[in-house]
This record gives structure tokens, sequence and C-alpha cells, in this order.
């Protein structure tokens, strides 16, 4: 079931959490909202779910083109897993998992057996059986997450809304889980919004990244569109290391300069760690001449600290270990450094 | 420092059964602190507890009984049962929805609310039975009203039933309101989203949640409604057999220098403050054992 939400607007206090927010989420697909803390994707998705609503006047809803605004949390068929589980703690992880299908009205109540087989083919769809009469405070963070999707999926949801999903678990955990989410999302197909601040989890596992700013959209894209090209300063910036560099240095420099078409006469250009090529100074050698001044080679690339001869400004570099002993560079070394393909934006446009 | 970093190393490590050690003070030191403790409750607590069952039992357990069977401390004692029968289930339900509108909701003078809750621990009791005097009395704001339609608050049980409630109202709401905010609003939100109603999510996860804390809240809510004295005595009117609770019966039978009586009264106040102290502990026990697992 795809997902509309339109002109969303919420205000809490003199605080705009949401500032005419569009989003759009084809049925089946698995999107990940992301941003900074207090960019407003918590609460967007909370107004997706019904447990807030957005400011009177504002925008609509919408469930498969079907307006859902004011229809209550409770009949949205929507499967909400919190940041923290919210388990029910005097609860056995089974009665957890039944308590969406207890509290319907008896007329539409499965009977209790047929509760205790939904129950256990959930348990072994996120691979906890046997766990079914252990209490919340007994499993890892992990297993708690999992029994929390598994109650949110009981009532058969035709949307899950998963916020911080992961937030909560050590880095280990994390990688694990975010996988087997994928894989559990290729299984079951069920349209899911994630939310998370980590952009590193939002690339890997999603179909369509939102990424959000400050109460607004900044730009939405499949991962390595979003990478690739960044609509903005910000979204360059909060997707991964970058480097911004002074367009007027760069041309003194003789370094290439990307999209000049683009460039303006204060311009700034993003370059990413690893687009940069590092070349000895040799005479007649073209590139923006640098010195090196650290070389962190504990890890899968070296990264390189260096610094602009003329305007003494830091450099980020990521090369691989294998180019970094063929160049055998040693700090204090003068070094050019040559863009391999960089981004510009208009100086009123920065941030 | 270099006094206790020699001290620590001299002593042997303390084995795994050990309990943790708070302090690194010298054994007279504890063994003084312990003592001047043990001292002062004897003194001002169990003395006091020996003297009211010992001067209760001076004439023999006859005496004692026959005391207890007088009629006037017979309707002291229902009248006091009666009061708390009404007190406590009234003080339950509005703690409850005093803490549930506090700890899971937003609202303007929400801080104000959390102060008048507070305000009969902070006014004395005999001033909160003036108020009612004042209001519900003959020469009050209500009394002519209450006159001419042949209703009767002061010196009767209603304004008993009343000053208890108003003395009595924070104790339920007090012990639920930070443990409610403590467990946030999470878990009634899943319950909410999982097609719950608001009457399902509270009685299947808001009840369970704050049942040890609602125990405690009540126990104490009942022992002070059952020991009432200063807001009671104001607007009882002392008349034996109809408006006495049992604080002021023993303080009549005492005036009347029936001691025996007296005390032999009193010996049941005792005796439901100690019952409140064991239940209290084996609550306070199973909430923490509850908190633990």
């Amino acid at each position: 079931m795809s997902i509309q939400a339109t002109n969303i607007r919420k205000q809490f206090g003199a605080f705009t959490a949401l500032d005419g927010v569009n989003l759009n989420v084809p049925s089946g697909k698995l999107v990940g909202l992301l941003g900074p803390s207090g960019s407003g994707k918590t609460t967007l998705l909370r107004i997706i779910a019904g447990l807030e609503h957005a400011d009177p006047g504002s925008g609509r809803i919408q469930f498969h083109g079907e307006d859902v605004t004011n229809v209550p949390a409770g009949k949205r068929k929507v499967g909400f897993v919190f940041q923290h589980y919210a388990l029910f703690r005097h609860m056995t992880v089974m009665e957890n998992i039944a308590f969406g299908l207890k509290v319907r009205p008896r007329r539409e109540r499965p009977m209790a057996s047929d509760i205790t087989d939904r129950v256990h083919r959930l348990l072994k769809l996120v691979q906890l059986e046997g766990l079914d009469q252990r209490f919340p405070n007994q499993l890892s963070g992990g297993q708690r997450q999992r029994v929390a999707l598994a109650r949110a999926l009981a009532v058969e949801p035709k949307v899950l809304l998963l916020d911080e999903p992961f937030g909560a678990l050590d880095a280990k955990v994390r990688k694990d889980l975010r996988r087997w989410l994928r894989r559990f999302h290729e299984e079951i197909h069920l349209t899911t919004i994630f939310v998370t601040h980590d952009q590193e989890e939002a690339l890997e596992i999603s179909d369509e990244v939102v990424i959000m700013n400050q109460a607004k959209v900044e730009q939405v894209g499949t991962p390595q569109e979003v990478y690739d090209r960044p609509a903005s300063p910000f979204v360059y910036q909060f997707l991964g290391n970058v480097n911004v560099l002074r367009a007027q240095v760069l041309a003194h420099g003789g370094a290439h300069t990307p999209r000049p078409a683009t460039l303006e006469a204060n311009g700034q250009v993003y370059v990413r760690p690893h687009d940069i090529e590092v070349v000895h100074d040799e005479p007649g050698a073209a590139g923006l001449p640098a010195i090196v001044r650290y070389i962190h080679a504990a890890g899968s690339v070296a990264r390189l600290t260096l610094e602009q001869a003329q305007s003494r400004e830091a450099v980020e570099v990521e090369i691989s270990r294998t180019e970094l002993a063929i160049l055998g560079l040693k700090p204090d070394h003068l070094v050019r450094l040559r863009l391999r393909q960089g981004h510009s934006f208009p100086e009123d446009y920065t941030i | 420092m270099a006094a206790i970093v020699s001290r620590s190393l001299a002593t042997p490590p303390p084995s795994a059964h050990a309990a943790p050690r708070a302090t690194q003070d010298p054994q007279w030191v504890r063994w003084t602190l312990t003592a001047v403790a043990l001292v002062f409750l004897t003194f001002f607590l169990v003395l006091p507890l020996a003297a009211v069952f010992t001067e209760a039992f001076r004439h023999g357990v006859k005496a004692y009984f026959a005391s207890l069977q007088d009629p006037d401390a017979l309707a002291s004692v229902r009248l006091t049962l009666l009061t708390a029968v009404i007190v406590v289930p009234a003080n339950v339900l509005f703690g409850i929805a005093a803490a549930w509108c506090i700890a899971k909701f937003h609202f303007r003078g929400k801080s104000m609310l959390i102060t008048l809750i507070d305000l009969p621990f902070a006014v004395s009791p005999v001033i909160s039975g003036l108020i009612y005097v004042l209001v519900f009395g003959l020469q009050g704001w209500l009394g002519p009203w209450l006159d001419e339609h042949d209703l009767k608050v002061i010196f009767a049980v209603p304004g008993i039933v009343l000053a208890t409630t108003f003395v009595t109202f924070p104790f339920v709401a007090r012990e639920l309101i930070p443990l409610m905010q403590s467990q946030g609003t999470d878990e009634e939100y899943a319950a909410i989203t999982l097609g719950a109603n608001g009457w399902q999510t509270f009685w299947r996860v808001t009840l369970p949640n704050i049942k040890w804390g609602l125990l405690y809240g009540v126990i104490l809510c009942n022992a002070r409604a059952m020991g009432e004295f200063g807001a009671v005595s104001v607007v009882s009117g002392h008349i034996r057999g109809e408006t006495n609770t049992i604080p002021l019966h023993v303080e009549i039978l005492y005036n009347e220098y029936n001691s025996v009586g007296a005390f032999a009264v009193a010996s049941l106040l005792a005796f439901l403050a100690i019952v409140t102290l064991v239940l209290k502990s084996v609550v306070e026990w199973r909430h923490a054992q509850s908190r633990a697992t």
C-alpha cells in the first residue's frame, strides 16, 4: 500500500517540526527517512501513524489514495515499532505479540488456538522460536527489537513504520539486524518507512532515501542518486566526509575544476576525500600544492590529512593502502592534489 | 587520601558474597552511629508503642475486651471503617485520574495542579477542618441552604468524610505521578497502534505497570484516613456513638481518666499501624522485585 503525505505542517510552540513536507512512498518499498536530530523525521513518522496530528489546515495523509488524515491510529492498519521497543514489560513475549489480536472486538477476534499458532509463526519469522515465555527484560536488545517487530506484524498491518529501529543497539548487532531487516523486507514486501540519523544505515538498506533537514525534505532518491548527485551542500555534507575547497584557489593551482558552468565567482567546490588524486610534486605537474601532515593507515583505506600550501587550509584525502605504498608518502612531503570529481553550489546556497 | 589508599590496601579483599561497603569509616564510628539510632528509636517509637499495649492490659485481658465492646467504642470503630471505605476508593479514583493526566499529557496549568495536590500536606489539618466548617457550617456560605433542605454536613458523617478525603488525597496521586512519568507513554502508544481502545489500554497496559505503586499509595491513604484527628475533630462535634471516630473516642476516654478504655481503643490504631507497616514492606519488596526482574 502506498503512502502519500501532502503539505504536512507541525508546530510545537515556537519550534517548527515540519514545514510543508511532501512524501510519496510507492507500494512495497523500503524507504529510509534520514536526517539529523530535530529535523522532523520522527514527527513525520508519528503523523503518518496517527500518533500525532498535523496542524489544522495543513495537508493530508493518504494510504493507497484513501484519505486517512482523520482516521485514529488504531484503525489505520499501521505497524509501528518504537525506538525503545515499548514492549509491555509485564507480559511475556507470547502475550506481547498476541496483544493486538486479543484486544479486537469479540466478533473479529481469532480463536485462542489460532492466536497461538499465529504467534508461533511470527516468532519463527523473526527467528525467536522458543522464547515465547520470556519477559522483555530477559531478552537482549536485538531480540526485543524483533519481538516489537513481530508484535507490530501480528495485526497484519498494511504499512510498517520503524522509528530509529537500530538506534539503541551496539554497532555489531546494528549491522546484523539491518541486513536481516533488508532480507526480511524482501520476503514480506510490506511498504516500510524507517527513520534513522545514520547515513550508512539508510544508504545500505533503503530502496529510496528521503533526506530531511530543518523541517523540510532536502532530497529524495535512490541511495546512489543522493550520494552521487546531492541536491544541496547539506546533503553533500550529511552523506559522508567532504572537503570544501574554494574554486579560485583550485583554478590558480591549475587543478581541474568540475562543472565550471555552475561555478560562481566565489563558489565553493565540494569534494569527497576519495575523489582526490595525490601525485608527486614534479616540475610542471598540475594540481593544488599541499603538504602531508598526518597519515592514518589503520583500516581498509589510508586517510591523509594535508595542508594547502597557500591557504593553510586542511584537506582530507582517502587513497588505497597500495597507492600509499607506491607513492611512498611521509609527513611533510610536498604533493599535488587533483580532483576526479566534485560539486559546486552557488555561494548563497551554502549552509 | 594516602591514608585511605593504604587502609584499603591493608584490608583483605572482600569475598564475592560480602555486601558492598558504602564507606571506609572505622568500626567505632559505625557502632556509635548505629547505637545512637537504636537508642533514639527505642525511646521515641518502641517505648510508646509498648506503653500503649501495657496500659491497655493493665487491668487484665477481661477489662481490655470489655472496653472494646462498649457500644460507643464499637460505634467509633464502625464510623472509622465507614469513612475509610468511602474515602480510600474516592482517592484512588482521583489519584489515578490526576496522575494519568499529569504524566501522560501536556497542558497549561499542569505545575499548578501538581502544587494543588500537595496542598493538604502543606496545610495544618485543623485549618482543613475549619475550611469545611466555614463552607458548610450553619454560619457558613452553604449552611443556610443546607439547613433549609434538612441536610447535615458539619457535625455529621458527611463532614467527617469530606475532611478525611481532603487530608488524604495526595497519597495515591503523589505515589503514582513520578512512577507514571518515569514509565513514559510509549507502551500506551504501542497499545493504541495495535488497535486497543482507551479502556483496554488502561486496564491491560497502564494499570498492571502501576499496581505496586498504587497499592502502596492505598495503604498509606488508608492508614491516614483511619488515624486522622485534627481535621475530623473540628467537623465532628464529638457526639458519642454518632460522630466519634476512633482517634476522637480515644481522646474523650482519656480526658475522662478512663485510661484502660483509652489505651484499649488506641491499641486498635497501634495494631493498624503495625499491619500497615508490614503490608508496606511487603509491597515495597514486591515492587522492587518486579522492577529488578
